[in-house]
C-alpha cells in the first residue's frame, strides 16, 4: 500500500472511532484494520483521545432513586436465579409474545432440517456437526467435547451500533453467550460456546453494542440441539 | 457467594468484573457507586433530560449486570467500556426519539465546582482533574473541529449526516474529526510527558 492509499484509511479512522461511519464503511474499515498494523497502531494512539470525551461532559448527579431501583432489580435477579433452581420454572424468554411465533416455527424447522455428521452425537471425542438452512442463512454447529462452534453464513451486514449475540437454553434457563460477534464481509459469522453441556436450544439475535441482558428481537436463527 | 461490601470496595474495577459476572450484587453496587455518576452525566449529555438519562443509565447498568463476563480487559478500562455501553444505549434512545436535537455546549465548569464537597472522594477528585484537562483540550479545539466531534460522539450523527447539517464536503468533516482527535491526543501526551 502506498502513502496515498494509507492516507485514505487514516482519514476514515477518526470517523470510525467516533462511530460516524456508515455501516458498510465501518465494516470495510474493520476488515482493513485486521490486516493493517499501521492503522492498528494509529487507532491505539487515538483511542485515549476518544476515551476522554465522555469524561468531558458536565457532571450531573443521578437521583438516589436510580440507585435504589437499579439495586432492587439486581437483587430481584439474584432471588429469581435462586428460585429457578427449583423444578417447574418457566421458560420466560421463550414465552415472550413477540418471539413466540418464531420460536415455534424454528423449533419445527430444526427437527426436519438437521443433518448430523461425523459420528452423530455420541461422546467418543469426535466432532458432531449439525447443519441446516433457514431463509438463506446456513447454520453449522460443530460440537466437540464440551464446547461448540456456531458458524453462520449469509448473514446481512449490521449497522455499526449492532452486534450479534448468541443465547443458549439450558435446563429451562436462557444464558447469553459471553462473546459478541459480527459478520465478516462475506456474511460469515462465528462464535464459540464454551459449555455445551445440557444446551437444548441455540439462538442468535441482533443486539445493541455491549449486548443485551435478554433477547430483544426476533432471532435471526434458532436451532434445537439434540441431547 | 457475594463478597462483603467492604472487601468489594478494596478491589480494582478489573477485579470486580469477574464477581459481577458471577452475579455478585455487592461488587455490582461498588461498580455503580464508582461510575454511576459519570454514566448518568454522559447519558444526560446525550439525551438531554433527566428521566430519559436515568432510564438509559439503568438499562446500561442492567445490561452490564447481566452480561458482565463480556468485559475484555485487553480492550481498555472497565470505565471506558462501561461508558461506551452507556453512550451506545443513549444514542439508540436518541434515534428512537425522532427529532430530538443533541445539546452542543460544554460550559460545565461551574456545575462541576458546585458539587458538594462530601462527594469529592480521592478517586472522584482524580476523575475531576482528568475531566478538567480534557475539557481544556476540547475547549482548545477550533470550533469547527469540536463541532464535528460533538455531533458524532454526542449526537450519534454519521459523517454524511454531519456534512449535510453543516453544508460541508464529507472529506472535510472526516478531516476535521481526525485533526480534532489528534489535537486532543497530542495534548494528553504533552500532559503525561
Amino acid at each position: 500500500m502506498n502513502a496515498s492509499d494509507h492516507n485514505r484509511w487514516s482519514e476514515d479512522l477518526a470517523a470510525y472511532l467516533l462511530g460516524a461511519l456508515d455501516a458498510d464503511e465501518a465494516a470495510t474499515m474493520e476488515r482493513h484494520l485486521e490486516g493493517c498494523e499501521r492503522c492498528q497502531e494509529e487507532m491505539r494512539w487515538l483511542e485515549p483521545a476518544l476515551q476522554t470525551l465522555p469524561e468531558a461532559v458536565e457532571r450531573q448527579e443521578p437521583s438516589p432513586q436510580l440507585r435504589q431501583t437499579l439495586m432492587a432489580e439486581v437483587r430481584a435477579d439474584v432471588r429469581e436465579a435462586e428460585s429457578r433452581s427449583a423444578p417447574g420454572r418457566s421458560r420466560r424468554w421463550l414465552l415472550k409474545p413477540a418471539m413466540g411465533f418464531a420460536v415455534v416455527a424454528l423449533l419445527v424447522a430444526g427437527v426436519v432440517g438437521y443433518e448430523v455428521g461425523n459420528g452423530g452425537s455420541d461422546a467418543g471425542g469426535k466432532a458432531t456437526t449439525l447443519e441446516r438452512q433457514v431463509d438463506g442463512l446456513a447454520v453449522k454447529m460443530v460440537q466437540e467435547g464440551e464446547s461448540g462452534t456456531l458458524q453462520l453464513s449469509g448473514v446481512h451486514q449490521l449497522p455499526p451500533d449492532k452486534v450479534l449475540e448468541a443465547w443458549v437454553e439450558r435446563e429451562g434457563q436462557v444464558e447469553a453467550v459471553p462473546a459478541l460477534f459480527v459478520p465478516d464481509r462475506n456474511g460469515q459469522a462465528e462464535t464459540r460456546i464454551a459449555d455445551m453441556n445440557g444446551v437444548a436450544v441455540v439462538m442468535v439475535t441482533e443486539e445493541p453494542q455491549g449486548g443485551s441482558d435478554q433477547p430483544t428481537g426476533e432471532p435471526i436463527m434458532q436451532m434445537e440441539v439434540p441431547s | 457467594m457475594a463478597v462483603r461490601r467492604e472487601k468489594a470496595e478494596r478491589l480494582a474495577d478489573e477485579e470486580l468484573m469477574p464477581l459481577v459476572g458471577r452475579k455478585d450484587p455487592e461488587a455490582f453496587e461498588v461498580l455503580y457507586d464508582r461510575h454511576g455518576g459519570a454514566a448518568y452525566s454522559l447519558a444526560y449529555r446525550i439525551v438531554g433530560d433527566r428521566a430519559a438519562a436515568e432510564e438509559v443509565t439503568q438499562e446500561a447498568f442492567i445490561s452490564v449486570w447481566r452480561s458482565g463476563a463480556r468485559f475484555d480487559a485487553a480492550r481498555g478500562s472497565v470505565r471506558s467500556w462501561l461508558l461506551s455501553v452507556v453512550r451506545n444505549r443513549a444514542i439508540d434512545f436518541l434515534r428512537s426519539r425522532a427529532g430530538k436535537a443533541p445539546k452542543l455546549t460544554f460550559d460545565d465548569d461551574a456545575a462541576l465546582e458546585a458539587r458538594p464537597a462530601a462527594e469529592r472522594t480521592e478517586e472522584e477528585a482524580l476523575h475531576r482533574e482528568t475531566a478538567a484537562e480534557v475539557r481544556g483540550a476540547l475547549g482548545n479545539l477550533p470550533g469547527e473541529q469540536s463541532k464535528v466531534i460533538e455531533l458524532a460522539y454526542f449526537g450519534g450523527f454519521s459523517h454524511s449526516e454531519i456534512a449535510r447539517i453543516l453544508g460541508l464536503p464529507m472529506g472535510t468533516v472526516k478531516g476535521r474529526m481526525r485533526l480534532g482527535l489528534e489535537k486532543i491526543r497530542g495534548e494528553l501526551a504533552e500532559g503525561l510527558a
